[in-house]
């Protein structure tokens, strides 16, 4: 199995994000439609809830659906507004040891994945992986603020936004956790979603989002896929989301433990997915350094470095079977 | 312009109106299905638009927008439902934001969803609320205004109907013969005529299912329409139109209405001088209850006496506008949406409404001019393959018609030969039954004095039906699904 990352660098949208845009459109219009266009509400209301909740997006928002040829139902999905639902996997952990950082996998679908590393500075310099063309998965921004995210695990949705644009807002307009915090509890979200994030300052805060309850402030370092409790019995049983909490949690207890420790226990079960549940795959992991403004993308036999500073524009393919059946980690 | 009066000078008088609407720069729209009701209001008022859902004039229309996308929609179960998806479309949203800001919008129909859209587009609706409207149109409440106003109505009861005896004990002073009207409902669909039990027992549900109703005295009358426009100055009345009510050539539903005609002799002078009072009564009346603009009221008017009763109110604009706003008093002073859209300008003006309404009163300033709205009146389903196109046909000596020129409304009319189509119908859509097909004006009378349909109405009903070309689409489920989409448009 190929997953590739594609790292893009474009300051402001342009020609680069039209055609990452135009080659996924045809998977994404797919998906947006999967439940029906009238499912997803309209172009108008989709406009007004992104103004009043994210105004300092709207400039870039309508730039990029002019990129995308103004249609309506593009510029709908590019508004993120009340999508349909989506859920991921994914483990992270905020690192509250200098030098901080989050340390994340994220397991999903591979059919589905992006497969593209963005670096821009639409309202700031912000580099992270791209979901739905121009929200992030995970990122870090010039300030030094790195936020990722988690599917939360509870089965309600309701009127919000896709989470990956909530992301993307808070990089481009915060520059430390507590301001972050107030942005994401205002910011309606229309599925579960668990948050955690890290700024220079060794500030860090999990919170648990839902589009039919208050979020909720953790105190945890970690985030696997459920939020206060377990409320969704089958999923959790399926993704194993209190096993990996507690092994991570166990983890972090022991004396003396290392960062670059901590990122390769990531390539170990419980916390690593490999293929036997073909739609839920431990895609990469992430490891951010907010004080270098910098990440590392890994997989089990190689990783790429980006950063703020010095990004490189360069495609990286892996090739996750290959691994698989070397049973590296046996 | 801004809401500080205090620098606006006033217009005094016609001419300062019409210059006034002539130099205007806030965009203003009409949203709707079609552009019909307001035909030609783009050429009193600088920078009207209209945005419409079906595009009667294939590009040619100077000051039609139509989106060229079509998106998936729920069935469309109403003007409203269309003008709401008309507004949430990314391509009337960026039409508008791109024409500017402060801009005012017309609908034929709109409820509080369409408002809010409107709002968040930064429009501002030229109508009092849909609430206001939605309990001015319950039949109930028109008959307590008219009430309040001193303007007669068929001798009537409101009330709650449980059975048929209970009917017979609460109407007793009404006679056998009765009219039953549930409170909401449009020409030919929600009033019952009933004489006897069986009668009853077909509309016995929805009868029982409304709270109040309207049981009238039946009487054997004509059907006819009033414009009128509410005005801080007073009421300003058209003249009263004639209506063509059931014709089968034209409509499927008994009862339905089908056309107007306008011209100087229409009734009596003893009925045209009631009607003209009872409206000005009635648009007083409502501008205590807080109205203002635009209405339409149906009086009908009882065979062999002079007596007339209200019908119905409509508080907008309707099927009959068109009529009403191109006639040749409407072009010698000012149509009457002028008015009303002033009233939504926040502009001080001035204006003499008793010296209008007695010029519009007056025969040398009313032509004559008929409308026919022509729908499919088989229970048959077409795929239609060819359409005539909307512009103005001229017909030979052998009753063929054939297109002429293109106009965007029926000013040009130059004689009897002549007449103006308005296409709804297009290829590609289908027939179905009681589906507009689309609307002839022309000079000259269209019904006989005894309210007949005129053989030269009948030929050209006939000459433009023959212009469409349609097949009979197989057992094919999305035929069935088009169909049910688009069943629901009304002009009216």
């Amino acid at each position: 199995m190929l997953v590739s990352m594609n790292c893009v660098r474009e300051d402001q949208p342009g020609e680069k994000w039209k055609s990452l845009f135009d080659r996924s459109w045809p998977f994404y219009k797919k998906w947006y439609a999967q439940e029906g266009l009238l499912s997803r509400p309209g172009y108008l209301t989709c406009y007004n809830q992104l103004k009043e909740h994210m105004p300092e997006l709207l400039p870039v928002y309508e730039q990029l659906c002019s990129l995308a040829g103004g249609g309506d139902i593009a510029s709908r999905y590019l508004s993120l507004y009340s999508p349909p639902p989506f859920m991921s996997g994914c483990t992270q952990l905020a690192w509250t040891k200098p030098p901080y950082g989050i340390i994340r996998n994220y397991d999903y679908d591979p059919r589905l994945f992006e497969g593209v590393m963005l670096k821009t500075n639409w309202l700031k310099h912000v580099m992270g992986v791209s979901d739905c063309n121009w929200g992030l998965l995970d990122g870090i921004n010039e300030d030094g603020l790195a936020v990722s995210l988690t599917f939360g695990g509870r089965n309600v949705t309701g009127k919000g936004f896709g989470i990956p644009l909530v992301v993307r807002y808070a990089l481009e307009t915060c520059a430390t956790v507590p301001e972050a915090q107030r942005l994401f509890l205002r910011v309606p979200v229309h599925m579960a979603y668990n948050i955690t994030m890290v700024d220079t300052h060794g500030s860090f805060s999990t919170l648990f989002l839902s589009p039919d309850r208050r979020p909720l402030l953790s105190d945890s370092w970690v985030a696997t896929n459920h939020q206060e409790v377990v409320e969704w019995m089958e999923y959790a049983a399926l993704t194993g989301t209190l096993e990996r909490k507690e092994f991570l949690e166990a983890l972090l207890v022991l004396p003396h433990l290392d960062k670059e420790e901590v990122i390769r226990r990531f390539f170990n079960l419980p916390l690593y997915h490999n293929q036997a549940k073909q739609s839920f795959v431990t895609l990469y992991t992430a490891a951010y350094n907010v004080e270098e403004r910098s990440t590392r993308i890994l997989w089990p036999t190689k990783y790429i470095s980006q950063s703020l500073h010095a990004f490189n524009e360069h495609r990286e393919v892996v090739n996750l079977r290959k691994y698989q059946t070397k049973e590296f980690l046996k | 312009m801004t809401n500080n009066t205090r620098n606006i000078p006033t217009l005094k008088g016609i001419s300062d109106i019409r210059r006034f609407f002539y130099t205007n720069e806030i965009p203003i729209y009409f949203i709707s299905a079609t552009n019909f009701n307001l035909l030609g209001a783009d050429e009193w008022v600088k920078g009207f638009k209209f945005i419409c859902y079906i595009e009667c004039f294939d590009g040619k229309h100077p000051n039609v927008f139509s989106p060229k996308e079509e998106l998936p929609h729920e069935e469309f179960q109403s003007i409203e439902d269309i003008n709401n998806y008309l507004l949430e479309h990314k391509e009337v949203v960026d039409y508008i934001r791109k024409r500017g800001d402060k801009g005012k919008a017309l609908f034929l129909m709109f409820n509080d969803h369409t408002e809010e859209l409107a709002k968040s587009l930064g429009l501002e609706v030229a109508f009092p609320s849909a609430e206001m409207r939605t309990h001015m149109d319950n039949k109930v409440n028109t008959n307590r205004i008219a009430e309040k106003a001193g303007v007669p109505c068929v001798p009537n009861v409101l009330t709650k109907v449980d059975s048929y005896e209970h009917l017979g004990e609460v109407s007793k002073h009404l006679g056998t013969d009765l009219v039953i009207q549930t409170p909401f409902g449009d020409s030919g669909h929600t009033t019952f005529f009933i004489s006897d039990e069986e009668e009853y027992n077909k509309y016995k549900d929805e009868i029982e299912s409304e709270s109040e109703v309207k049981v009238m005295k039946r009487i054997s009358c004509f059907g006819s329409a009033i414009e009128a426009c509410v005005t801080q100055h007073g009421t300003i009345v058209a003249p009263l139109m004639t209506e063509l009510v059931g014709f089968k050539e034209l409509t499927p539903y008994k009862g339905g209405w089908c056309g107007n005609e306008i011209f100087p002799q229409a009734f009596n002078e003893t009925i045209r001088t009631k009607a003209r009072e009872y409206t000005q009564l009635f648009g007083n009346q409502l501008r205590k209850e807080g109205y203002k603009g635009y209405f339409e009221l149906d009086f009908l008017i009882e065979e062999g006496t002079d007596e007339i009763y209200l019908g119905e109110l409509n508080p907008r604009v309707t099927g009959a506008s068109s009529i009403t706003n191109h006639a040749v008093f409407a072009l010698a002073d000012a149509p009457l949406f002028i008015f009303h859209l002033l009233e939504y300008m926040n502009q001080p003006y001035e204006l003499d409404v008793d010296a209008i309404n007695t010029r519009w009163f007056s025969d040398i300033n009313i032509d004559s001019w008929g409308q026919l709205v022509i729908k499919h009146t088989e229970d048959t389903v077409e795929y239609v393959t060819q359409a005539p196109r909307s512009g103005i046909y001229r017909m030979d000596e052998n009753g063929c018609i054939y297109f002429d020129r293109m106009d965007t409304h029926r000013r040009a009319v130059e004689s009897e030969r002549e007449a103006f189509f308005l296409r709804i119908t297009r290829v590609g859509d289908y027939f179905y039954e009681g589906a507009d097909i689309g609307i002839l004006v022309m000079r000259g009378r269209l019904m006989t004095d005894d309210f007949q349909l005129r053989d030269r109405a009948q030929s050209w009903i006939h000459a433009i039906k023959s212009l469409y070309k349609s097949k009979i689409p197989g057992n094919d489920p999305y035929v069935q699904e088009r169909v049910a989409e688009i069943g629901g448009f009304k002009m009216m």
